[in-house]
Order: structure tokens, then C-alpha cells, then sequence
């Protein structure tokens, strides 16, 4: 609800010229129609808004360099008046004063409270930018868009006439074009200024701003002039471009509550809640009392606070927001995603003044974009089609080598199968099947040129008859099925396997395809746990991928006798000698249930977005096509919409006891 | 403890330590209110306006100055035995003020450098807040104490209500007033990010970066602040200066000049 006066589509419909040298006639006609007027004017290193006099107070020939941390004036090589962006007072310190009394309290004679009655001054805000206009409707909205409401805000609100300035420069710490909120003043205002080479393109919103404009020297501005005041502000634009992407981020935030880089901030943030102070839409306050010796009259102060303040969610147990890291969270997820639940905004306008005054040098967008990042969704490729898919139908294959890969798993070559297998993808498993004994599921551990492998451990029935076939043998398949492992999500980032166990079965054909690959990854390795060193899959693929130099293969088992020379330790350990960059990891995660929980707690607590975990799930099939409901997770078959799910897609799901 | 009448005016005291008098000013300053105050408390002791003792117990002790000096040691804890609610103030007495430099010094070399006969002085290595030693009810900080806080304290005992004293960092009360931060428009030195408010942003207000003489604010992320002003091209010695200046011996301010001390050899 704004209460201002905005515009109306044909007040703004008319323009007029003013020149620079008649600025000072606005200004005299602004007091002489009984306002004071807050405007720009340079002040102690920078230009604030306070009370102006005459258009010599204005900061002509003065420009602003910003960047985190840093504000400096510089001269500018013309005498433009607006200049500059937006300095280190907003326009709430004028309708949201910084200390307000707002009660006296009596207890001499009689007892009571008074609330004082708010005089507002009849201001005139000169100079008020979009990203500006913005953040007052996002004050009206929560001060007036709710039953209960703050009088005083309204008073002053109303009593302000807006004279709004189209931007005509930016900083590197403006985002307000990612915020929607500028950097186009197009409603709000009751005159608007667009500065060009000789003087200002004016239009009026309302009709007080209309009759001030009436008493200015003005004329008709030529066409050259109404173009020059549109294409400024298009260049503006261009220049701020759309750095942060905004959309989503409400919703993205809301899963990244314990996300570790909040703790990273917070080490470097000091609390001095100048971002909170300078931000024009920040509301929270104090009340503090102050009296006479025996208490008999008081006045309650209301100070603008901050929830960066230590004491500000305490109670007489203790404190909600105890950390450091508390408090931030709470800052910039009330900024760009609980406020918007709470009054239908995001809470920030992208003016960039938590940017420029923090003395940490922090930037909201790199906490955003490394805390909520856009993960682009990936489309899956589409799989080959299955042959004989349904449950009775198998193809045949003939078995044409063994090879006994520890004491209970033996990999399995086949040959003379159909075309489609081959054309199967890392992370697909087949439906195995011998005359007599039921089909059991299996992962493909290695594609060949003219046959695959399955790597089988012999624990049931079929999977111990399998183990003992002899080469010339012939099973039945059904497949290739299910999801595969999306290698396009490791584009560009630092592609990380971690295996478990025979874990490392679906993952070969996966670690293969990111060596053939790797020039389109930062980083490729493999993290391999198993239980002893007897227990190691394809020891003569991990000797032969620890030699080349394309991918860093990190092994450990969980327990060795005298003669193993290498890590003891469960695979996590091996995550701490990581040293990249986190959140630019791709993740493919398989192993036995608990190593699996066990891994992606650790990768989320370093920073791994779980768009990026990859893990395979096991789960009782019979049918393979999601046709007979043993494997059924959550929403999902395992053996049709996985075994391979992004972490993000299984949410809650993961890892939930009894699902 | 609401006052009815002279007869029980709260017995109040004020005692000193190592310190230069100035917080026992304050006092004195609040020129206005100082009828008001006699009126309501009965100020016995007093030595900074009267030569008059008087005896314990007292309702209120206001202690400046840090613990420095031998005999020190045994009145803090015979006072504290006399005192009611004591109430520190100033930064001697809350941090041990200026005199703790010695703490990261050598105690001997300095005082055979300042006095002729050194061993006439008698005093202890290291000065300390009176916290370390008694128990505090209450505690006015800064280098003088701001009167505003000594006049909400002394009502609040009248009162019977705590002391409406904000723990807040001093760049709060400078937004509050308006002032442009120096530190990002001008690159001054400032300690405003760590420290204690208080004083109503005093140095900032006169263009001078905040010296730190309210100490630090409970939970002070001083660690952070002392990396900022370095990575803003300040050496590790000037540094520690701007922390070791009035408050250097309270925590966390004494764990960042124990690590710049390190840095700078």
C-alpha cells in the first residue's frame, strides 16, 4: 500500500525542460510552499541527504566510487548535480526517525501513559532514486499493510513530496536490475528529474507535484532532450546489468539453512550492523526507558536496532540466536526469503549500501550466490531402450570370461548380446536371469566394444550360481535399465567418486568415462573404501588409474594386517584431504548404506550443494520397470526413476528410517 | 527501593585504585543533578570531594582504578566485604586501563626507566580489572565514564530496576546520529566494530575513529577486526596500538594483541 501520491498515466504523459542554472528555482519553490527540503549534499568524505537550502548545497561536479567496504568522493568532469548513486543515508532516517520517543509514563499524583502525537514536518525529498522508491513502498507494506500500524510512519510518510532522480550512473555495488526495483523511476514520485548535458527533463506524478512544477522556468524540451533523458537511463541499465540471479533465491535459501558457508561468514562478520543501519528497508528496533531518579515520569525511546545486536532474540533462559552465524542467517534470509512470506517482497532493493559500509568488505551477492546457488537443472539424457523389457522376455548372452575379483565376487564378461546393451550408460543395471532360478538385478561394471561385465557377489542364490557358470554359458538379460550417472553435472567442476565396497561395481564404467573425458573436468577422483585389503574390487584398474596422471585415487580400508602400507580409516577420512573448493564439487556415491549416510553428511557439511550428490540406491527388485512395488521409495521406483537420484530430488527421503 | 525520605538514603562510597580520578569527576560534572543525587544518596566517602571518612557498609561502592599494587590486593576484597553492590567504573577499573600495557612488558625495565629509585616503588607485574579479583555487580565503562550511564545507574538503584545500559557496538550510535562511517569513507583507524557504546559515538562525532575506551562489546569479533585493519594496509604494530589503548587486557582484545604480538616479534 503506498501512500504516497504516484502517478497517474496522464500526469507523466507531459515534460518539461529546466536548466541547470534555474535547479535553484525548484528548491526555492519546494520552501516556499512551507517544506524543508532533504536533498544531497556533501558531508564529511561523502554525499548524505540532509537539509538544503539553496541549490549551492548540492554536490555538483561530485561522484561516488563504491565498492565493498570503500565509498570515495571524486570530481567529476562536468557539473551535473545528480552524479552520483546513492550515499549513506537513506530516506527512512526522515520517516522512521533513528530515536523516537513513544511514551511518557506518569506516576506522580495520577498514573498513566501518554503517546505523543506525531507533528510530522512537511519534508521534500530531493534526489530519491528508484531502488529509493522502492524501499519506502517496502516500508509502507510493512508499517501500514498490516491491521496494526505505526502512526508516526504514516504521518511523516505523508507529509513527504517525493522528488525523484532518474539515475544517470552506477556502482559496482548497485543491483537493483536484479532486484526489479530500478534503475528506472516509473511510479512513487510527485516530480521526476532526469539530469542530461544542460539541465533536467521534468515530469510530474501528482498534482502537488504539478503545481510546484508550474511556478519553475521551464519550457518545452526539444526531442533531442526527452531522448537524451530516455537513453541515459538505458545505459544505466546496461551497465548494471543483471549480476545476481534472483529468481528462486526465496525458495533456494530455505534449503540452505545449514549450509557451512554461514559459519564462514560469520567468522569475518563484526556485527557492527552497519548494513542494517544503512539498508532502507531494515525496520527492527529497540525501546529503551529513561526517567527521573525516583521513576515518577519516564519516556520510552525507540531506537532503530538491528538483529545483528547480541541481545536482540534473548530471553531470561537464554538466547535463540546465540551464534554469530545465527544472526546472519537470520539477516539475509529475512532479506531475500522470509520477508517475502511475511509482506510479498523480497526485502532488499539492490542499492548496494550493505555492500559499501560494511567494514568487512562483505557482499550480500557472493553470500547468495555461494550459499543459494542456481543449479541449473540438468535434463537427463535419455536412456536407450530396453530390450526385452517385460518381466517374462530375456535376451540372450553368452558368458565369455570369469574373473574372481575377491573371495566372493567374481565379474562376469558377456559377449554376443544385443546392440543396445552396449549402448547403455554408467549407472544402469540389468536384470540377470538362468533357467530356474530367479532374475536378480545387477549393475553394469564395465562397458565393452563388443560385450559388458557384471560384477557379482555371491550372497543369494542366483547371484552364487551366476559366480559359478563356466565361459560358453549362456544367461538371460532384460535391460539396460534404469537412471545413469549424469556426468554432464560434473561439466566445469571437480568430479569426485567415492565408493564403498563392491560399491565400486556401478561406478567403474563411470570412473572410465570421467578419464576418457577429462578435459571437461576441473578435477577427477576416487575416494575408495572397503573393509580389508583382500576385499578391493579391480586392484588392477586402481594400480593402473593411480599411474596416470588424469585422476587422483585415494584408498583406505577399514582394517589391514602388518604388510598393507596404506590408509586405515573409513572413507570419510580421506574427504579432509580435499582441497578445492566445495561447492564446485560433482559428487557419485555408492557403498554400503551407512558409508553412503556417512558420506554425504560429511560433503554437505563441507559445502557440496546436494543438486551435486549423486548416490545409487539398493533396493529389492523383481520386476526392474516399476511394475511390482518392492523397490518403491517415497515417490519414486528405485528401479525406474533410479537406482542413480540426485540427493536434492530425494529431499527428506534419504536415509529416513523405515521408508 | 523506592525513596521515602532522608532517612534511608542508600550509604554510597567511592573508592580508587590505580587510576588518574577522572571517573570520579563524572561525578562531579553532573552539575545539574549533583542537589538531586546528595539529596537521594548519602554520599560517605568520597575522597575526590571530601576529606571525611566514614566506615562500611555501604548500599553502593563505586570502584575506579585497576589492581596494581601490592596492598591492593587485600582492600579490594575488605571492600567488597563492605559493599553491597559494587559497581566498577572506568576503563582501570573494568579492564585495568592504560597501566595493563605493562602486562605484555617487562615489568622491571619500565619501572627502573620511569623512577630514579625503582626500588621505592612497590607494585605488581601486571595491572588487572578489579572483576579478576571480587565480585562485580556492575560495570561503567569508558575512559572517563559517561555521565548519562553513571546518572541511569544511580536511578536504577532508586528505581530497583536494572541499568537501561545497551551492549551494543559504538557504530550503532553513530548511525543512529547520522555520522558517515570514517572507516569506509576515509579510511580512518577505528575500533568503533568491536567496542562497547556508551559514550554516544564521542570521537566519531569530532571526526577521530572510536579509541576503544569502552572496551570490548560481550562477544567482540575482534579477531576479524584486527584482519580487516590489516588487510586495509595497516602493519601489525599499528594494529595493536589501536587494540592495547585503554581496554587491551579485556577479552577477546587480549588474545588479538597476544597474536599480534607474535606477528610482530
Amino acid at each position: 500500500m503506498i501512500t504516497n501520491p504516484v502517478a497517474s498515466p496522464t500526469a507523466v504523459a507531459r515534460q518539461w525542460f529546466l536548466a541547470r542554472s534555474d535547479l535553484d528555482a525548484l528548491i526555492q519553490a519546494l520552501r516556499k510552499a512551507g517544506r524543508t527540503v532533504i536533498g544531497p549534499t556533501v558531508r564529511d568524505g561523502a554525499i548524505v541527504n540532509d537539509e538544503i537550502q539553496s541549490a549551492a548545497d548540492l554536490p555538483a561536479g561530485v561522484r561516488d566510487e563504491q565498492s565493498a567496504g570503500q565509498y570515495r568522493l571524486a570530481e567529476r568532469a562536468d557539473e551535473r548535480v545528480f552524479g552520483y548513486t546513492v550515499g549513506p543515508t537513506p530516506w527512512k532516517r526522515f520517516t522512521f526517525p533513528p530515536i523516537l520517543p513513544i511514551a511518557t509514563a506518569h506516576r506522580s499524583g495520577s498514573f498513566g501513559f501518554e503517546q505523543p502525537k506525531t507533528v510530522a514536518p512537511q519534508l521534500a525529498f530531493l534526489g530519491v532514486r528508484a531502488c529509493e522508491i522502492a524501499a519506502l513502498g517496502m516500508q509502507d507494506r510493512v508499517f501500514l499493510g498490516s491491521p496494526f500500524t505505526d502512526e508516526d510512519f504514516r504521518a511523516r510518510r505523508k507529509a513527504a513530496l517525493i522528488v525523484a532522480v532518474q539515475c544517470t550512473t552506477s556502482s559496482s555495488t548497485c543491483f537493483c536490475s536484479s532486484m526489479g526495483t530500478g534503475p528506472e523511476v516509473r511510479t512513487g514520485y510527485d516530480i521526476l528529474l532526469t539530469e542530461i548535458d544542460e539541465g533536467f527533463v521534468i515530469q510530474a506524478g501528482s498534482p502537488a507535484g504539478a503545481a510546484i512544477v508550474a511556478h519553475l522556468p521551464t519550457r518545452q524540451p526539444t526531442h533531442a532532450e526527452t531522448g537524451a533523458a530516455v537513453d541515459v537511463v538505458e545505459a544505466v541499465r546496461t551497465q548494471i546489468g543483471e549480476t545476481l540471479p534472483i529468481a528462486g533465491i526465496d525458495q533456494r535459501l530455505k534449503r540452505q539453512l545449514d549450509n557451512p558457508r554461514w559459519g564462514v561468514v560469520a567468522e569475518r562478520c563484526v556485527e557492527c550492523g552497519n548494513c542494517t543501519m544503512s539498508c532502507p528497508t531494515c525496520f527492527c528496533t529497540s525501546v529503551t526507558e529513561r526517567s527521573d531518579m525516583e521513576g515518577r515520569i519516564s519516556v520510552t525511546e525507540r531506537l532503530w536496532d538491528s538483529c545483528f545486536d547480541i541481545n536482540f532474540a534473548k530471553v531470561a533462559g537464554g538466547d535463540f540466536r546465540a551464534r554469530p552465524r545465527d544472526r546472519y542467517r537470520q539477516w539475509l534470509t529475512h532479506k531475500f526469503s522470509s520477508w517475502m512470506d511475511q509482506f510479498g517482497s523480497f526485502g532488499c532493493v539492490g542499492c548496494g549500501r550493505c555492500i559499501t559500509w560494511c567494514p568487512v568488505r562483505i557482499d550480500v551477492r557472493e553470500e547468495l550466490q555461494a550459499i543459494a546457488p542456481v543449479i541449473q537443472p540438468i535434463e537427463r539424457p535419455v536412456a536407450v531402450e530396453p530390450v526385452a523389457a517385460s518381466p517374462g522376455s530375456y535376451s540372450i548372452a553368452r558368458l565369455a570370461s570369469v574373473r574372481e575379483e575377491t573371495g566372493d565376487t567374481t565379474t562376469l564378461s558377456l559377449t554376443d548380446l544385443d546392440p543396445a546393451f552396449l549402448s547403455g550408460r554408467p549407472g544402469q543395471f540389468v536384470m540377470v536371469a538362468l533357467p530356474a532360478f530367479p532374475a536378480v538385478p545387477i549393475s553394469i561394471s564395465r562397458f565393452r566394444a563388443n560385450g559388458i561385465d557384471l560384477t557379482i557377489r555371491a550372497v543369494g542364490a542366483t547371484s552364487t550360481a551366476l559366480a559359478n557358470l563356466h565361459p560358453g554359458a549362456k544367461v538371460g538379460l532384460r535391460g539396460p535399465l534404469g537412471t545413469f550417472w549424469p556426468i554432464e553435472d560434473a561439466y566445469g567442476r571437480h568430479a569426485m567418486v567415492v565408493a564403498g565396497g563392491v560399491g565400486l561395481a556401478p561406478l567403474r564404467g563411470l570412473v572410465e568415462a570421467l578419464v576418457a573425458n577429462r578435459d571437461r573436468f576441473e578435477s577427477v577422483s576416487l575416494y575408495y573404501g572397503s573393509r580389508t585389503p583382500e576385499d578391493q574390487l579391480f586392484s588392477d584398474d586402481l594400480v593402473a588409474w593411480s599411474a596416470s596422471k588424469a585422476i587422483d585415487v585415494a584408498v583406505t580400508v577399514d582394517r589391514a594386517g602388518p604388510e598393507w602400507k596404506g590408509r586405515v580409516g573409513v572413507v570419510t577420512t580421506l574427504f579432509d584431504m580435499m582441497s578445492c573448493d566445495c561447492s564446485k564439487i560433482t559428487a557419485f556415491v555408492v557403498g554400503p548404506e551407512r558409508m553412503m549416510q556417512a558420506s554425504v553428511q560429511s560433503l554437505i557439511s563441507k559445502g557440496v550443494p546436494t543438486e551435486r550428490i549423486n548416490v545409487s540406491l539398493e533396493r529389492h527388485m523383481e520386476c526392474g520397470i516399476g511394475l511390482c512395488g518392492h523397490c518403491q521409495t517415497g515417490p519414486y521406483f528405485v528401479c525406474k526413476d533410479g537406482p542413480v537420484f540426485r540427493l536434492s530430488e530425494l529431499g527428506d527421503l534419504y536415509a529416513r528410517e523405515g521408508i | 527501593m523506592a525513596s521515602t525520605g532522608k532517612a534511608v538514603r542508600p550509604r554510597v562510597a567511592v573508592a580508587k585504585f590505580a587510576s588518574c580520578d577522572g571517573c570520579q569527576l563524572t561525578l562531579l560534572d553532573l552539575e545539574d543533578q549533583l542537589l538531586e543525587i546528595v539529596s537521594r544518596f548519602d554520599v560517605v566517602e568520597f575522597p575526590e570531594a571530601t576529606s571525611h571518612h566514614s566506615p562500611g557498609p555501604y548500599d553502593v561502592v563505586f570502584v575506579e582504578g585497576s589492581i596494581s599494587a601490592p596492598e591492593h590486593l587485600d582492600q579490594i576484597k575488605a571492600l567488597r566485604k563492605q559493599a553491597r553492590v559494587l559497581v566498577t567504573i572506568g576503563a582501570c577499573a573494568t579492564a585495568g586501563g592504560i597501566q595493563a600495557l605493562r602486562n605484555w612488558a617487562d615489568h622491571d625495565a619500565y619501572r627502573a626507566a620511569v623512577y630514579e629509585h625503582p626500588e621505592w616503588v612497590e607494585s605488581l607485574a601486571m595491572a588487572t580489572a578489579v572483576s579478576d579479583h571480587v565480585k562485580v555487580d556492575a560495570e561503567l565503562r569508558g575512559c572517563p565514564i559517561d555521565g548519562g550511564q553513571l546518572l541511569e545507574l544511580l536511578t536504577s538503584v532508586l528505581v530497583g530496576r536494572r541499568p537501561q545500559i545497551r551492549e551494543e557496538v559504538v557504530c550503532r550510535e553513530c548511525k543512529r546520529k547520522g555520522i558517515v562511517c570514517m572507516v569506509v569513507a576515509s579510511g580512518e583507524a577505528c575500533m568503533g566494530p568491536v567496542t562497547n557504546s556508551g559514550c554516544n559515538a564521542l570521537c566519531p562525532t569530532y571526526g577521530r575513529g572510536c579509541y576503544g575506551c569502552f572496551g570490548p562489546r560481550t562477544g567482540a569479533n575482534a579477531k576479524s577486526w584486527s584482519a580487516g585493519l590489516m588487510r586495509s594496509g595497516r602493519p601489525p604494530e599499528e594494529v595493536w596500538r589501536l587494540f592495547a589503548g585503554f581496554t587491551g587486557y579485556a577479552e577477546p582484545f587480549r588474545s588479538v594483541l597476544t597474536e599480534l604480538g607474535k606477528a610482530k616479534g
